[in-house]
């Protein structure tokens, strides 16, 4: 009863913060409306036993994407109230969405109480997949096409970025934020480490360790440090492709060895050394998100309006 | 060998990102050799029948499936030559018009996320290649600096907008079926209320990516705006991706009632098309504006045989279906790479200053002409023989009346608009001088697809047989 | 009609009246930056979704569906891709008043 309690508040405040999210009429408080939204959207995910994807929720949905949030609204400076929208305005909008949720609610109402024949094929198959999470098996080897061109996705909200971003806003880093972030970096590193390394048999791996990764270089490249990490600096393109190019090189060794006796099978992983392929595919896909997601928040100026248009003059000079 | 025709894309944008400097050479290098093998993978497929494979080597539920018909073979075919024109266009013109370096990976990942599209029969991962096509093609569109921000945002929140509500209609369908993949699907269907909802939900999320009537508010202004290369590429490819998705859910999974009642939503939304898409064409007074709206027109043909094939059930209707997207892609083509030509040579993008575009750039204004004949629909041009298909499927189905009528209004209206252009290109008496001397090389890379699409109706006998195959 | 138990069925509606919000903002918007958030929410109430599709038939030992879980990582990547990209056509698109122009390209 108590959890049905617990359940019951849950949903009416992730509502009502969605709801007063999308009607406050200040564009900032709507951006912290939002944020509290994601946090607690990562306690619900959480309750309904999908750590992997709180771990997920509370670092990308909620810390990133809130990051990012105000980054834009910093860019924009002052804003006015958004206008008030009179009731005529609103009429048949409400109408629309309410006959939208209505049908929506009597597909949902259509839905079995009990689920499809994959759970238990991943089960069944779990064993020859090279790690003993399922939900990473699934990313990583059963459905690891789709992970490809998710990276692939990241890769491309990067180069659009790069290709318009604007000019930064100066601020000031402050020397108590700088100190604090510093003592920040180590255990950060460490934690990312160990979540990658879990992800093999529990909640946790390439995206929850490179999200956190990124969320601690953020607040570092926010405090004017790590200035090395730029995309100017070939070493960090490098490493930001790596994740993808990783990946399918590695795909392809596996398509090409077994020689040409058999039909070669496109990501299929030898059950023997899955376990190894998974492991170096997750390392460099953790340091590709970790640092794309970086520069996504981040988003640097380049020299030119466009930044690849500049010869990369002065590659690896990081210290 | 189909794996190559992914991954020699894909790596080559890798590398043109680590080193910008032999990105143009790299990504002709990887379309020219994507372009041979999938004339290959054309005609191995016609011979040994279509392939299908399950990814990573799962059962099948668990694994990702691929098909590869001769529809996909072609619309692969269909997607690399087009990219390697379009580079030899971007190459030629990379002085003049200062397109950026960051255009040669975009349009590789284009045809990495087209062909993914193409083959792929599993609901989600054609969710990720729907994200995928979508950011490239806003990508390709912000190209063009500041004065194309506010369509790239626009066409950016509008098409994931679209990609949601699909998400949505296949979030329902795996809560109903517990599967992703089209052919279990499609064995296990019931046609019930969640069954249409997610049906539904899919289509209009599709059709607002597809940019169908009455969902197509976005596209001129997103296609006006980009760079005339870029613009060849979304107007002769991006938008037929959600398409394919679009024909493979209504033909593939949904009942034949399902089907039947949708076919009269669909015949109207594309003969509306039709007539509001020739309207403003028409109207407007920039070039590249009447070249997009003219694209609004022309999915109206495809969104139109679309109905009447889920009416009729007839193959010649399938197959108009497929060639009407081949001849529009090939002739969109050639009328954006024309146009941007002669706008960037001219100095304008109003219509007006293609004035004596005929005597200035003959051979541009040709490869226009020749296209806009294709887009009405003159004998022996790819657009005739879609056209003539498409009657032909209605022939035999004994409609003689309102739809070959409507087909007629239709071809009426694009003819109006082709030779509004042609017009004022022949109006020599006060010719717009060119701001310099025409260059030749690019005028005949915008000619070569026009003059491809009238070769259409040579093999138009191979074509019919091969896509007739699909329909069955 | 379902079978589904108390507080599925509670959160179920709670992710769809989540998507219809995120509609009507998406609607009736009206800055950019608005609809991006409302974006999020109408993913986010998909996404909890697929979670509280997932969580069917979970009894405490088995895991919920791995399948369900793994499309909504996919998904949430997919997701802020997109977000940061539209927030940063967004600065590009309203440049505050102290920013020094950058070079323009010529127009056509």
């Amino acid at each position: 009863m108590s959890l049905l309690l617990f359940d019951t508040l849950l949903c009416g405040l992730l509502l009502a913060l969605a709801l007063a999210s999308m009607l406050s009429r200040q564009l900032s408080h709507a951006v912290i409306l939002y944020i509290a939204f994601g946090l607690l959207m990562a306690l619900a995910w959480a309750r309904l036993a999908a750590p992997d994807l709180a771990l997920a929720e509370a670092a990308i949905g909620a810390g990133l994407t809130g990051a990012l949030c105000f980054t834009a609204l910093a860019r924009q400076g002052k804003l006015p109230l958004s206008p008030q929208v009179s009731w005529q305005q609103r009429g048949w909008p409400v109408l629309f969405v309410l006959l939208m949720l209505s049908g929506l609610l009597l597909a949902l109402l259509q839905l079995p109480a009990s689920p499809g024949p994959l759970p238990a094929l991943v089960l069944q198959e779990l064993a020859d997949s090279g790690v003993s999470h399922p939900v990473t098996a699934v990313l990583l080897n059963f459905r690891s096409w789709d992970t490809v061109l998710e990276l692939l996705v990241l890769l491309l909200a990067l180069l659009g970025t790069l290709q318009v971003a604007p000019v930064p806003v100066r601020q000031n880093s402050w020397a108590l934020g700088r100190s604090w972030s510093q003592l920040l970096a180590p255990p950060i590193i460490l934690l990312a480490g160990y979540i990658l390394w879990a992800g093999a048999s529990q909640p946790g791996g390439a995206f929850q360790a490179g999200a956190l990764l990124a969320a601690g270089a953020v607040v570092l490249k926010l405090n004017r440090q790590l200035n090395w990490l730029a995309w100017r600096n070939i070493w960090v393109r490098f490493f930001a492709v790596a994740g993808l190019g990783v990946f399918v090189i590695v795909a392809l060794a596996a398509w090409l060895l077994p020689g040409l006796a058999a039909e070669p099978i496109w990501l299929r992983w030898p059950p023997e050394h899955a376990k190894y392929i998974i492991l170096l595919i997750e390392v460099f896909a953790t340091l590709a998100i970790a640092i794309t997601l970086t520069l996504l928040v981040v988003a640097e100026q380049p020299a030119t309006p466009i930044s690849l248009e500049r010869p990369d003059t002065a590659g690896g000079s990081d210290d | 060998m189909i794996i190559m025709l992914l991954v020699l894309p894909l790596l080559s944008a890798l590398l043109m990102l680590l080193w910008p400097r032999v990105a143009p050479l790299l990504a002709l290098f990887s379309a020219s050799s994507s372009s041979l093998l999938a004339l290959q993978l054309l005609v191995q497929v016609t011979e040994h029948g279509s392939r299908s494979w399950l990814l990573a080597g799962w059962p099948s539920g668990l694994a990702i499936a691929w098909q590869a018909d001769t529809l996909s073979c072609l619309l692969i075919l269909l997607t690399t030559v087009l990219q390697l024109l379009v580079g030899f266009y971007a190459f030629a013109t990379r002085n003049r018009d200062k397109l950026s370096q960051g255009f040669w990976p975009l349009s590789s990942l284009l045809q990495v996320s087209l062909t993914a599209l193409w083959l792929s029969r599993d609901l989600f991962n054609l969710y990720v290649c729907l994200e995928l096509l979508g950011l490239v093609a806003v990508a390709l569109v912000s190209l063009s600096g500041r004065s194309a921000m506010k369509p790239a945002l626009n066409y950016l929140l509008l098409s994931l907008f679209g990609s949601l509500c699909y998400l949505l209609g296949v979030v329902l369908l795996y809560g109903r079926y517990g599967l992703l993949d089209i052919a279990g699907l499609a064995s296990q269907w019931q046609a019930d209320w969640l069954s249409n909802s997610a049906l539904l939900l899919m289509s209009l999320g599709l059709m607002l990516k597809a940019a169908l009537w009455p969902l197509h508010a976005w596209l001129p202004a997103a296609h006006a705006a980009a760079p005339a290369p870029v613009s060849a590429l979304l107007s002769a490819l991006v938008v037929k991706g959600p398409l394919f998705i679009l024909s493979l859910l209504w033909l593939q999974l949904a009942s034949v009632q399902q089907a039947q009642a949708i076919a009269p939503l669909f015949a109207a939304a594309g003969l509306a098309a039709l007539l509001f898409g020739g309207w403003s064409a028409l109207r407007t007074p920039f070039a590249k504006n009447l070249v997009a709206y003219s694209t609004v027109a022309q999915l109206g043909y495809v969104t139109l045989a679309l109905g009447l094939m889920l009416k009729f059930d007839q193959p010649l209707i399938f197959a108009a279906l497929w060639l009407f997207v081949l001849a529009h892609a090939l002739a969109k083509a050639a009328c954006f790479l024309a146009v941007g030509e002669m706008s960037a040579t001219l100095g304008g993008k109003r219509l007006t200053t293609l004035k004596g575009a005929s005597q200035t750039m003959p051979l541009a204004m040709f490869a226009f002409a020749v296209a806009g004949g294709s887009l009405i629909g003159l004998p022996p041009s790819g657009g005739f023989v879609a056209k003539w298909a498409l009657l032909q499927g209605l022939w035999l189905q004994g409609e003689l009346l309102f739809w070959p009528l409507a087909l007629v209004l239709a071809t009426l209206l694009s003819a109006a608009y082709v030779f509004r252009v042609v017009v004022v290109a022949f109006d020599r008496a006060d010719p717009v001088s060119p701001d310099f001397s025409p260059q030749l090389i690019p005028q005949w890379l915008a000619l070569l697809p026009a003059l491809a699409v009238w070769a259409m109706a040579l093999f138009s006998e191979t074509l019919m047989q091969l896509l007739r195959l699909e329909a069955l | 009609m379902t079978e589904l138990s108390g507080s599925l069925l509670l959160f179920l509606i709670t992710a769809a009246s989540l998507v219809a919000a995120g509609v009507y903002g998406f609607i009736i918007g009206p800055e950019p930056l608005r609809r991006i958030l409302a974006l999020n929410i109408i993913s986010a109430g998909i996404f909890m979704l697929m979670v509280v599709l997932a969580y069917r038939g979970y009894d405490g030992e088995a895991t919920a569906d791995p399948v369900l879980q793994a499309l909504v990582l996919t998904g949430l990547v997919v997701a802020v891709s997109a977000t940061a990209f539209g927030l940063t056509l967004l600065a590009r698109l309203k440049p505050s008043s102290s920013e020094i122009s950058a070079p323009e390209e010529p127009e056509q």
